[in-house]
């Protein structure tokens, strides 16, 4: 089975800025990768250059064996389908309600036509209803998605991924301004999402590591936009740490 | 942040009302007496006639009619603009470029196509098209339509630039196809400020519907241009009873919808809302709103009963090509060429001149216009006991200050340069005071609504600690509303500009005057050069306005 990920010496710039340099790694389907590291270490880059949204300045990057901005629009847009990215913030449109925004999971099959018709008279709501009732907010479903606390947006961002029933999941800090209790119940429900099927891989940048060593399988140290070290969890040392998020 | 804000704002600002009001006097110094003492009984006659409209049965019905046909050129105009506007504002917006071709070239292809609609005033597309297509209905309503299509495609542009874009990119990320991203992740959160803006939209279609009566379009304004020129005051102002009835009643009306529907603001100028959008989950069961605004369209459609087939008839594509041949310009010989550049600088000064005296006069009018603001315990009343004496002067204050700026805005600044002309000599005065006048009315009410909307909590503790009504102002209101109003006024001053054109036509100088005069000779290629100056001053105009608004940002 293909690699889910392959980066060959990959190097990004934003203007004249290096915020990432000559990152190679693999991913294997079914991985649980956390990437952690100080603020301002690449983490977000790298994810936005995993699902796309990014194109790398230098060296190559393949997705599922394939080099997704050398793909027609369509070709690259069927492989995006299989990369679900959840943020913490801003993911949600704030003032449609959670079924519309669960709904958006859909969008990569739908014409614009059943897009439009579903914003009027909602399709799929027992779909929907199904998601959120997995995350836990089922009675949340006809609420405006900014009427949410932190935590439920977070599920209902879930939900939409589930939706999309992507075989890659990106998470940018998924638990970041969530109460301890609160992100203990989200990360339980991604790292769940993912063990339903072998073959999910899960990628997602942390700031704490004690929920990367407990959650994660493999854990990638960035710094300074560079590799610091790739290991699976039991290999990480407090020495490893120490050196990442020293001064 | 909004300290940070305002001082940095206020410099330019300063600078340029200084500035202005220094040219303004210098070039007044040049021109001759301006107050005409001769046409003082005239004046007084018109004015004594106020107290006794023309009522009579016959002359009521055709007021009737006339005020359904101004309403209706508006209703035309306003769903037409806001339809080509929205598809208009989508193909102008960076976020779409951005999203389906990655190329700007386009967009700006749009953005300069739309630029030339935007910049020629109703009455001046009005005139051109009635020599095109003759004296039918259709006229009014594209008329409207296209330079309304071109100002509701800008703003609704910078509307969708603004809006976050996060959710939109999160879903292209997942390989949602551009159109339906831009549809599902951009569209709804900017669909409040942009059903707000068409809103007022159609206010102003009102108003311009009125206008364009004078060019014999029929309506409102058709009714007292006929009555001024044939001094028929009582008859005058009977129509301007109906005009300011029927501006007060869709004023009202829109306030009442978009309170309803929770828009609070008009006009974001992409300014922060101190209030959150609002609910879109309501609106099943606003959907006889919707199914009214419908209804009342093909309804006002059916009224006005235009003849479309005169748009491909053979005569107006005869009568176009006619027009076409005959529009190139001469090279203007050195002398037209300073005449010119002096006419420019007479438009740009009186343009200044109006926006000036109007947002200072709005930004004080506001004050007593803002709901509450006078009664005892409101943000600037008296903060002893509710006596019913002090309760009735903050009641007239308020009613009394609306009444005033309905009355201003409802009448179309030609029309006051008409009644401004009764005691000033034709010049840059009376059409600087006209707009002025037509202006402070527009801003008094949209700055009165920014009064409403501030938060006043923390202003009103100021009040309790013991602070002067005064004080109260200048320390808690004003810092915080200010950005505000000098962003509505900065755009005033682009739409002043524009319409210094209306005001020239009646005779108040400027480069609208010289159109008049280039229209009713049918000198097209004069018309042509003068059209293509007054569009380079609008992008100059229109460019200083952004780039001062961006600062207050």
């Amino acid at each position: 089975m293909a690699a889910v990920f392959e980066l060959d010496r990959v190097t990004h710039r934003f203007n004249r800025t290096e915020s990432l340099r000559k990152i190679s790694l693999t991913v294997q389907p079914g991985e649980k990768v956390a990437l952690i590291g100080p603020s301002g270490a690449g983490k977000s880059t790298l994810l936005n250059l995993l699902n796309g949204t990014y194109s790398p300045s230098d060296g190559t990057l393949r997705v599922f064996d394939r080099c997704l901005h050398q793909l027609s629009g369509r070709q690259r847009r069927q492989l995006q389908r299989q990369l679900g990215t959840v943020y913490q913030h801003h993911g949600l449109i704030t003032n449609l309600s959670v079924l519309h925004n669960v709904n958006a999971g859909h969008l990569g099959r739908w014409s614009l036509w059943k897009a439009a018709w579903s914003l009027l008279w909602p399709l799929e709501v027992e779909r929907a209803t199904a998601a959120l009732a997995a995350v836990g907010i089922a009675e949340k479903l006809h609420t405006r998605a900014d009427r949410l606390s932190g935590g439920q947006q977070q599920r209902a961002a879930l939900a939409r991924v589930l939706v999309q029933d992507p075989a890659v999941i990106l998470a940018d800090e998924p638990t970041a301004s969530l109460d301890p209790e609160r992100s203990r119940e989200i990360m339980a429900l991604l790292v769940g999402l993912c063990n339903r099927d072998a073959t999910k891989t899960l990628v997602m940048s942390l700031h704490d590591v004690a929920v990367a060593r407990r959650y994660c399988d493999r854990i990638i140290g960035l710094r300074h936009g560079q590799l610091a070290f790739d290991l699976s969890v039991s290999q990480v040392t407090d020495a490893h740490l120490q050196t990442l998020y020293q001064l | 942040m909004t300290a940070r804000r305002s001082r940095i704002s206020h410099k330019p600002w300063a600078i340029l009302s200084i500035g202005t009001v220094l040219i303004g006097a210098f070039s007044l110094s040049h021109t001759g007496p301006v107050l005409n003492i001769g046409g003082l009984p005239q004046a007084l006659q018109f004015l004594r006639a106020s107290l006794h409209p023309d009522l009579s049965f016959d002359f009521l019905q055709i007021i009737i009619r006339a005020t359904g046909v101004t309403f209706a050129y508006a209703v035309c105009g306003t769903l037409l603009s806001i339809a080509i506007g929205f598809l208009g504002g989508i193909l102008s917006s960076e976020i779409w470029w951005h999203a389906v071709w990655p190329n700007q070239a386009g967009r700006s292809v749009v953005r300069g196509l739309l630029a030339i609609p935007r910049a020629i005033h109703e009455l001046i597309w009005g005139l051109v098209l009635v020599n095109l297509l003759g004296l039918d209905p259709l006229v009014a309503i594209l008329a409207i339509t296209i330079p309304f299509s071109a100002i509701v495609a800008k703003v609704f542009s910078e509307i969708l630039d603004e809006t976050p874009r996060a959710p939109m990119q999160l879903l292209v990320s997942a390989g949602v196809a551009p159109p339906s991203a831009v549809l599902y992740g951009l569209l709804p959160q900017a669909l409040p400020n942009l059903l707000s803006y068409s809103f007022y939209r159609f206010e102003c279609a009102l108003r311009s519907s009125a206008v364009l009566g004078i060019i014999g379009a029929g309506g409102l304004g058709y009714e007292i241009f006929l009555s001024l020129q044939s001094l028929r005051y009582e008859q005058l102002w009977t129509a301007f009873y109906a005009l300011i009835l029927l501006n007060g009643c869709v004023d009202a009306w829109s306030a009442a919808v978009r309170q309803r529907l929770g828009f609070v603001s008009r006009l974001a100028l992409g300014l922060p809302q101190r209030k959150e959008p609002q609910d879109l989950g309501g609106r099943q069961s606003n959907w006889w709103i919707w199914s009214g605004i419908g209804l009342m369209g093909l309804l006002c459609f059916w009224f006005v009963g235009a003849d479309w087939s005169l748009l491909w008839s053979g005569r107006t594509v005869r009568l176009l090509s006619e027009l076409a041949a005959s529009a190139i310009p001469q090279v203007p010989t050195l002398a037209q060429g300073i005449t010119l550049l002096q006419v420019s600088w007479q438009t740009v000064v009186m343009s200044l001149l109006a926006s000036i005296l109007a947002s200072m006069g709005g930004l004080v009018l506001s004050l007593p216009a803002a709901r509450g603001f006078l009664l005892p315990k409101g943000l600037l009343g008296t903060m002893a006991s509710e006596t019913p004496w002090a309760v009735a002067v903050g009641k007239f204050g308020y009613v009394g200050t609306r009444l005033f700026l309905l009355v201003s805005r409802a009448v179309p600044a030609p029309i006051w340069a008409l009644v401004f002309l009764f005691i000033l000599f034709p010049g840059i005065w009376p059409g600087a005071l006209a707009l002025a006048l037509h202006n402070l009315g527009i801003l008094g009410r949209l700055m009165a609504e920014v009064n409403e909307n501030t938060e006043q909590r923390s202003i009103r503790a100021l009040r309790i600690q013991g602070a002067s009504a005064l004080q109260t102002l200048l320390y808690g209101l004003l810092p915080v509303t200010l950005p505000q109003f000098l962003a509505y006024s900065l755009y005033r001053w682009e739409v002043c500009l524009r319409a210094t054109v209306i005001v020239g036509l009646v005779g108040a100088g400027g480069l609208g005057r010289l159109m008049m005069e280039q229209i009713s000779s049918f000198d097209y290629g004069g018309l042509t050069l003068t059209l293509t100056i007054f569009v380079f001053l609008t992008i100059v105009v229109d460019s200083i306005s952004a780039a001062l608004r961006q600062k207050l940002r």
